[in-house]
């Protein structure tokens, strides 16, 4: 199927798949509401990008005690809004951190690749996010394990100076 | 002659083995669910105390879907015997059902403390359905409802006693609220929070009696004043129904015990969820795990096993996870072991607190506190829980979590977490969604 690849060493940290994707997922541009989600490294120096990679468990989705949760035609796990209660079970049973909570609603949501036209990946100038056939994939460890020993080293001083 | 299944129990396990052996042989064996209740979700009644939705969104298998699914059923109907070396069930109304494998799915039920007073009418448990019935009947605007017990099942249902505008006060025999999912330190922080949100509070209360008073009800306590209130609710815990195996050769501890493909000890009789005494993830040991999603994952390797899988389960992880007026509480895995390594940290001015348990450099366990509206808080639940389901080694890591217990997201990330996460599925597969019929 087509998933989002992620190529960190791509990101500039622009943040505009974030505001693409609160756009196209809430109506309004709130980087906060985003179910992409990107963190720096290395003291602000690099960046990447970190969604669900709809995951073949599809933890989210056999957790939910009101199946609440789908496959959509495009393969994306997907929260069936007027289904769900808003229990939390998926944010605690998704081993990578990508459910989301909607304290107004009280409902979960989700990234559902935008019904097969991602808007992150339209959305990014420097092609770190792209929509292609692909295995799903670990995108970032290697880049962030690669970038982790100053910031271990950083915050240790951190403390140390604390 | 198609192959027969018994399965015994209607909630999440039960369902769920049911909907996995239908994913399998599309209809081909015969399957019969013996279920006390038309089958719904636990996991939705405190939504529909509260109002947020309607009693007909709790059900799960519905007439209709059940003769999609082509599922025989006896609703209503008890297992009162079971004879393992005939392959027999014999149901409390006397009907005798013939079986190839059985499901043992019975849950458990609630338990009220022992104290005079706790059958009174207005003396409700909140379990089932009809008790969740009874307690919207009762509970009104500007009623006192007192929360007799602190536990996860008695936190459920706080916003829904708020969103009714009852006014509530928990009170707990142990010196602390959830005793059995948070530590002190996490405890005082949520009490805190809650007092401020106008639940009143009393740990370390022993109840002593409850009587009539006017047509509300007075609870004694041995030390501190009575409190009178329109509602009581007994949330003061569970026991899992094991007593219709009596007699049956199933080797039962505190549950029936299971093996990794949640086979008892009689090979045809297969046990999940509350009942099932079945492998720990983290210590490999037989727990019993009283959960929902131990009850899904327990009920989908049995039904893949009986549908003739050869499916091993890895074991079950603790964990709960409970808003309280938009305050997030969780915990997992050996959150309290006292052999653990443990460090924690909290950030008062934002209601936030971490607790991390290892083994080693591997997390074994975590306790996360963080407001609701906070993005940071639901991602870090989900990722700790990565952390200790992948049994990965977080070698540096460990001492910069020690350093900042909430710097989880670079941690999860560099460890290589996703990478030892993605190939690993509960049944060998990609799951479906939830298997709608035929």
């Amino acid at each position: 199927m087509k998933l989002l690849r992620i190529t960190p060493e791509r990101c500039t940290g622009c943040m505009r798949c974030e505001l693409a994707c609160s756009y196209v997922q809430t109506g309004m541009f709130q980087p906060a509401r985003s179910v992409i989600r990107v963190s720096p490294f290395e003291g602000h120096t690099s960046y990447a990008p970190y969604t669900c990679a709809q995951c073949a468990e599809g933890w989210c989705m056999t957790a939910c005690p009101v199946e609440a949760i789908t496959i959509s035609p495009v393969g994306a796990k997907v929260v069936v809004q007027d289904q769900c209660v808003g229990c939390k079970l998926c944010t605690i049973a998704c081993p990578y951190g990508t459910m989301f909570y909607n304290p107004e609603t009280h409902k979960a949501f989700k990234c559902d690749l935008c019904g097969g036209a991602p808007a992150c990946a339209a959305a990014c100038p420097t092609a770190a996010i792209e929509y292609v056939e692909a295995e799903a994939a670990d995108w970032l460890g290697r880049f962030a394990a690669e970038r982790s020993p100053r910031h271990i080293e950083r915050q240790a001083a951190l403390a140390e100076a604390r | 002659m198609a192959r027969r299944h018994a399965i015994v129990g209607g909630g999440t396990a039960g369902l769920n083995a049911i909907l996995t052996i239908r994913e399998h042989d599309r209809g081909e064996s015969e399957i019969t669910l013996v279920s006390a209740e038309r089958p719904y979700s636990r996991m939705a009644l405190p939504y529909y105390l509260g109002r947020s939705i309607a009693e007909s969104h709790v059900f799960t298998l519905t007439p209709a879907r059940m003769a999609q699914l082509k599922v025989h059923t006896h609703i209503g109907r008890r297992a009162a015997r079971l004879d393992t070396a005939a392959g027999r069930l014999t149901l409390d109304d006397g009907a005798a059902l013939d079986y190839d494998d059985l499901l043992i799915a019975t849950g458990s039920s609630p338990v009220k403390a022992p104290v005079p007073g706790v059958d009174l009418p207005g003396v409700h448990s909140f379990w089932t359905l009809e008790q969740a019935r009874g307690l919207v009947a009762h509970i009104r605007e500007g009623s006192h409802v007192v929360m007799v017990g602190a536990g996860f099942i008695a936190f459920t249902i706080l916003n829904a006693i708020l969103a009714l505008k009852a006014r509530l006060t928990v009170v707990e025999i142990a010196p602390q609220i959830l005793p059995r999912m948070i530590d002190r330190n996490a405890a005082e922080i949520v009490e805190r929070w809650l007092t401020r949100h106008g639940v009143a509070i009393r740990t370390g209360a022993t109840l002593l009696t409850i009587d009539e008073a006017n047509g509300r009800k007075r609870l004694r306590f041995r030390e501190g004043e009575d409190l009178v209130a329109d509602v009581v609710v007994m949330a003061t815990g569970i026991r899992t129904n094991l007593e219709w195996l009596k007699g049956s050769g199933v080797r039962m501890n505190h549950g029936v015990l299971v093996d990794d493909r949640l086979r008892s000890s009689v090979a045809n009789v297969f046990a999940a969820g509350d009942v099932a005494e079945g492998p720990d993830l983290v210590t490999g040991q037989p727990a019993l795990h009283a959960i929902e999603p131990t009850a899904m994952e327990h009920g989908r390797v049995a039904g893949a096993n009986m549908a003739a899988q050869d499916i091993a389960y890895r074991g079950s992880l603790l964990m709960n996870i409970v808003e309280v007026c938009h305050l997030d509480i969780a915990s997992f895995g050996a959150w309290d072991d006292p052999a653990a390594d443990a460090f924690a940290a909290a950030r008062p001015e934002r209601w936030a607190y971490r607790k991390l348990l290892w083994r080693g450099d591997r997390l074994i366990g975590a306790t996360i506190l963080g407001r609701a509206d906070d993005i940071w808080t639901t991602n870090d639940v989900g990722m700790l829980k990565g952390l200790v389901q992948c049994r990965g080694c977080l070698g540096a890591w460990k001492e910069h979590l020690r350093r900042n217990p909430f710097d989880v997201k670079p941690a999860f990330v560099a460890s290589g977490a996703t990478a030892r996460l993605l190939p690993a599925t509960i049944l060998g597969r990609p799951s479906s969604p939830a298997y709608q019929g035929l």
